[in-house]
């Protein structure tokens, strides 16, 4: 039993932080029609920047906020110099500019801080005695300061969405750009917006997510987040902010649940197993859980 | 009468398709105006065009200044809104959340935008009822309803409507048609219709013009249009 709980903490951590990454995704697909597979890297180089400011004596919550700003001036500014003017011609550009994307962030984080792993400072307190028992099993604070952190992460993207006029415009741009450009809604605005609020989220994710893994800090980091992330996005519909959560705390659940108990996948092949999500969902129900069917009254 | 919209020599196209060649309108502050023509003829890439939804060349002045080359966000921040061809609502968000986004050029006056979005529940009682359901959910009529309500939540001095008849029952199209008669006759705006129900077209226009593969065949007061054979047997169908 105190076994099972322990599984089930660990995976409502991971999934948190595929949950806040699945977000990221889905504000970009939203608005951009297309998956950023740059994501992960862009946490990933905000991440570095936290590390490096660690290390120059800076306490780890404020190397947080410094990342989290370096996200989202760093998301914006890639949509305006570089998304922007391929977006007109198609979709598919974009997503090339992605996965270029994707290559030079790595390769520039590997320039500037080299490719040895870093140990990463945590935001919680992560010592070994420091956690609360519950029913035998141990939830340790580093992962309940995530799923707070994460909560705090989902709570203001509902009010952006729902409560402010930015919002507004944002959900308007995504269901039918044409017609909020003719409202008169700034739609490229709009977009660097998203694109900045991502990479906000991705940094927040990468500065949590490093020092719960015990690789910590390398070059290799965020990818396999970004896979569970992408699983967690299509589980849920990739337009679907309320499926990205969801599907993240399914995926993290389910993840730790199969390493645990199904033994011949293991720790070895769960990145197999999110990638098999990854195809039965794009087989069985392509709009996911949450997802819009492309169905309505005309 | 002094020109509210201008346009000379217009040229417009898709890619490699030029539709329009070379086109020259105007339409006056409170005037409606309505273009008739085929399929094809070029009148959706008119609306279109003037709306800053595709490239064009040639002049597009609105109350004096050029308007040619500006992108749709910052035409209708000039006072003209279009209700495309096949509704312009989003279908996502309800109907309330259409007219707030309709209003976007508007900034943060929420009280004005408050008070419109009632007087549009007003002049459309079926809004107030279905407002807080997703605008996909609602019938073809009740959209283009909405999409009108959408495109005067700008409060623009000149309504660009493309073909709001479309596809819609009598009783709808008479009820919107009144509702375009009341906004030209109470608040002034001006109307440039593109419309396949020419008879109802003309009776709401002082002016027409006939649109024939991109080029302007003729024009006049909308009287004389209605009196013409070869418009009566071509648009009117008697």
């Amino acid at each position: 039993m105190s076994l099972l709980l322990d599984r089930l903490f660990d995976g409502i951590t991971n999934g948190c932080v595929y949950a806040i990454m699945a977000l990221a995704l889905v504000i970009v697909f939203r608005g951009s029609g297309t998956i950023n597979f740059a994501q992960g890297e862009l946490a990933l180089f905000t991440t570095y920047v936290a590390w490096w400011l660690s290390t120059l004596g800076a306490p780890i919550w404020a190397g947080l906020v410094v990342a989290t700003v370096v996200g989202l001036v760093l998301g914006a500014g890639i949509e305006r110099t570089l998304i922007r003017p391929v977006r007109r011609r198609n979709d598919m550009a974009v997503l090339i500019v992605c996965l270029g994307l994707f290559t030079a962030l790595n390769a520039l984080a590997g320039l500037i801080w080299n490719s040895e792993s870093k140990v990463m400072p945590s935001v919680f307190p992560n010592g070994l005695e420091d956690y609360l028992s519950i029913g035998g099993a141990r939830l340790y604070f580093d992962g309940l300061g995530v799923w707070l952190v994460v909560l705090v992460v989902v709570g203001l993207m509902f009010l952006l969405f729902n409560r402010t006029r930015l919002g507004l415009h944002m959900r308007a741009v995504a269901n039918a750009p044409e017609s909020a450009a003719l409202s008169g809604v700034r739609t490229g605005r709009v977009l660097m917006f998203g694109w900045g609020v991502s990479g906000a989220i991705g940094a927040v994710a990468g500065v949590l997510v490093t020092p719960l893994s015990p690789q910590q800090l390398g070059l290799q980091t965020m990818f396999p987040i970004l896979i569970y992330a992408s699983a967690a996005a299509l589980f849920g519909g990739l337009d679907s902010p309320v499926g990205a959560v969801v599907g993240g705390l399914v995926l993290g659940v389910l993840q730790q649940l199969i390493m645990g108990y199904v033994g011949f996948i293991g720790d070895t092949l769960p990145q197999t197993a999110a990638l098999s999500i990854i195809v039965a969902v794009l087989v069985l129900r392509p709009n996911g859980l949450f997802g819009t069917r492309q169905l309505e009254r005309v | 009468m002094s020109d509210l919209l201008h346009v000379e020599g217009l040229v417009a196209g898709y890619g490699q398709a030029q539709v329009l060649h070379g086109v020259d309108l105007t339409v006056g502050a409170g005037e409606v105006v309505v273009v008739l023509g085929a399929n094809g003829a070029g009148k959706t890439t008119l609306m279109r065009a003037i709306a800053g939804l595709l490239p064009s060349r040639g002049a597009i002045a609105f109350g004096g200044q050029p308007l040619g080359g500006r992108r749709p966000e910052a035409v209708v921040a000039r006072g003209v809104s279009l209700v495309p061809q096949g509704r312009g609502t989003f279908t996502a968000l309800t109907v309330h959340e259409n007219l707030r986004v309709g209003a976007a050029v508007r900034g943060k006056d929420k009280d004005g935008i408050a008070a419109d979005i009632e007087h549009w529940y007003e002049v459309f009682p079926v809004l107030r009822a279905r407002a807080k359901q997703v605008a996909g959910t609602l019938s073809g009529g009740e959209q283009q309803m909405l999409a009108v309500a959408r495109a005067l939540m700008s409060r623009p001095k000149l309504l660009l409507c493309d073909e709001i008849s479309l596809g819609l029952a009598p009783k709808i199209v008479a009820e919107l048609f009144a509702v375009l008669r009341k906004i030209n006759d109470e608040d002034g705006t001006a109307l440039l219709l593109v419309e396949q129900n020419a008879e109802l077209a003309l009776d709401l226009a002082g002016r027409a013009y006939l649109l024939e593969v991109g080029r302007v065949a003729g024009q006049g007061p909308a009287a004389e249009f209605r009196d013409n054979d070869a418009v009566r047997r071509a648009y009117l169908g008697y």
